[in-house]
């Protein structure tokens, strides 16, 4: 665990007045708050960083003992000892006064740093930010294979504790986001539930190429197929097919078998294509007899 | 559309503590959708997180009603942007 430099993340020096950590904090506020940053992690722990540092620097308090204790935070008992016997009054109330930013997000997160040297209970309290009443909605990722969403099955995830049995529906994509509603957080007084969103990774597994519900494959034939034509073994994902090479077919020539996709998303019984993009195969080394049929070729303008 | 989906605007108000004039000016806007039934006004659930989003701006960056717009349709903008990003890099896969 790290000394965390409140000053530095709120960009400010030690002798900024209340004023001047007020300012900072909420320019930088309206540069990092979530709800100006949609899906930017980066930007919400960010935030999360200086509201940390606002919910210590503005408190006289709080930023006496981290301006006393702050980079020998392991000894900050000592302040706390000293405190007591100077004042009987316990814990440090002042924070809830402050005026703190939330966003839909778990802002229950300080740092390991922050509740070492002010506990738990000394932040100002992320119940009371904002005025709430939906639940929070939660986001969750989801990693899944390419083979594992060929069909819709039912996955039980477990979240906080909870297990959510769900049905992924086949043909869902890579970064989709999928909402589950009433699976957030309890709504607050008589309010509806959070929703639980749900992104998609999805590995693929297989030796397709994928495009929503396309396939694509690559198949390598022979120079001789390629300009005679002939019947080569291609593997779909429901197994192999026999396909037939048109005489004259081009190096990245393609041919879409119809309906031999993945599944359509939410669209029973659709599919989407595959296609087969041909890759003609140059002989790098030829034999004797393949030179001179080559010679022969190329006297007939081949 | 079900009942019990609709949260009262009056509800609302006092959930929230805001006045009724801020509902009334977000939809004008047209950042949230009210649903009228027998002269009482309801938000959609579903539009709640938009209503929260907009709130929270108001209320902790002192944002105009004018700058919600602006926010509200920017934000739209990127998460179509955000979109059809995701759209491409899996349509690049394919070529790759």
């Amino acid at each position: 665990m790290d000394f965390i430099d409140y000053y530095q993340l709120l960009e400010i020096d030690k002798s900024a007045t209340k004023a001047d950590v007020k300012k900072a904090y909420r320019k930088l506020a309206r540069k990092f708050h979530p709800d100006l940053n949609p899906n930017d992690k980066a930007a919400q722990a960010k935030f999360q960083q200086i509201n940390e540092a606002h919910e210590v620097l503005s408190d006289p308090e709080k930023r006496k003992k981290y301006d006393e204790f702050g980079k020998d935070w392991k000894h900050a008992d000592q302040f706390e000892e000293a405190r007591k016997q100077q004042s009987s009054a316990g814990g440090f109330g002042g924070g809830g006064q402050s005026r703190s930013y939330s966003g839909n997000f778990n802002d229950d997160t300080f740092s390991d740093f922050f509740e070492q040297m002010f506990g738990g209970r000394a932040r100002a309290g992320g119940s009371h930010r904002g005025a709430h009443f939906k639940g929070q909605d939660f986001n969750a990722e989801l990693q899944l294979r390419l083979s594992e969403v060929h069909k819709s099955e039912k996955h039980t995830i477990s979240l906080n504790g909870k297990n959510i049995r769900l049905t992924i529906p086949a043909g869902v994509e890579n970064g989709q986001t999928i909402k589950i509603k009433g699976h957030g957080g309890p709504g607050i007084q008589g309010g509806p539930e959070g929703d639980l969103y749900i992104t998609f990774n999805i590995l693929n597994d297989t030796s397709f190429r994928r495009e929503k519900e396309n396939l694509y494959s690559t198949e390598e034939i022979s120079l001789s197929t390629a300009a005679l034509g002939g019947e080569i073994q291609v593997k779909t994902f429901n197994g192999q097919v026999k396909l037939k090479v048109k005489p004259g077919t081009q190096n990245g020539g393609q041919v879409k078998l119809k309906g031999k996709g993945f599944p359509k998303y939410k669209k029973e019984d659709q599919f989407g294509d595959f296609y087969i993009i041909y890759k003609v195969k140059i002989p790098a080394d030829l034999t004797e007899k393949q030179k001179e049929l080559f010679q022969e070729l190329k006297k007939t303008g081949l | 559309m079900r009942k019990e989906d609709l949260i009262p605007a009056e509800e609302i108000c006092v959930h929230y503590n805001i006045e009724h004039q801020f509902i009334s000016a977000l939809y004008e806007s047209g950042i949230i959708e009210i649903v009228t039934v027998k002269e009482t006004e309801y938000i959609h659930c579903d539009h709640l997180a938009d209503f929260e989003r907009m709130m929270r701006l108001h209320r902790e960056l002192d944002i105009n009603l004018e700058g919600l717009e602006a926010i509200n349709h920017l934000l739209n903008q990127i998460n179509k942007l955000q979109e059809d990003k995701r759209k491409l890099k899996n349509r690049l896969d394919i070529y790759e």
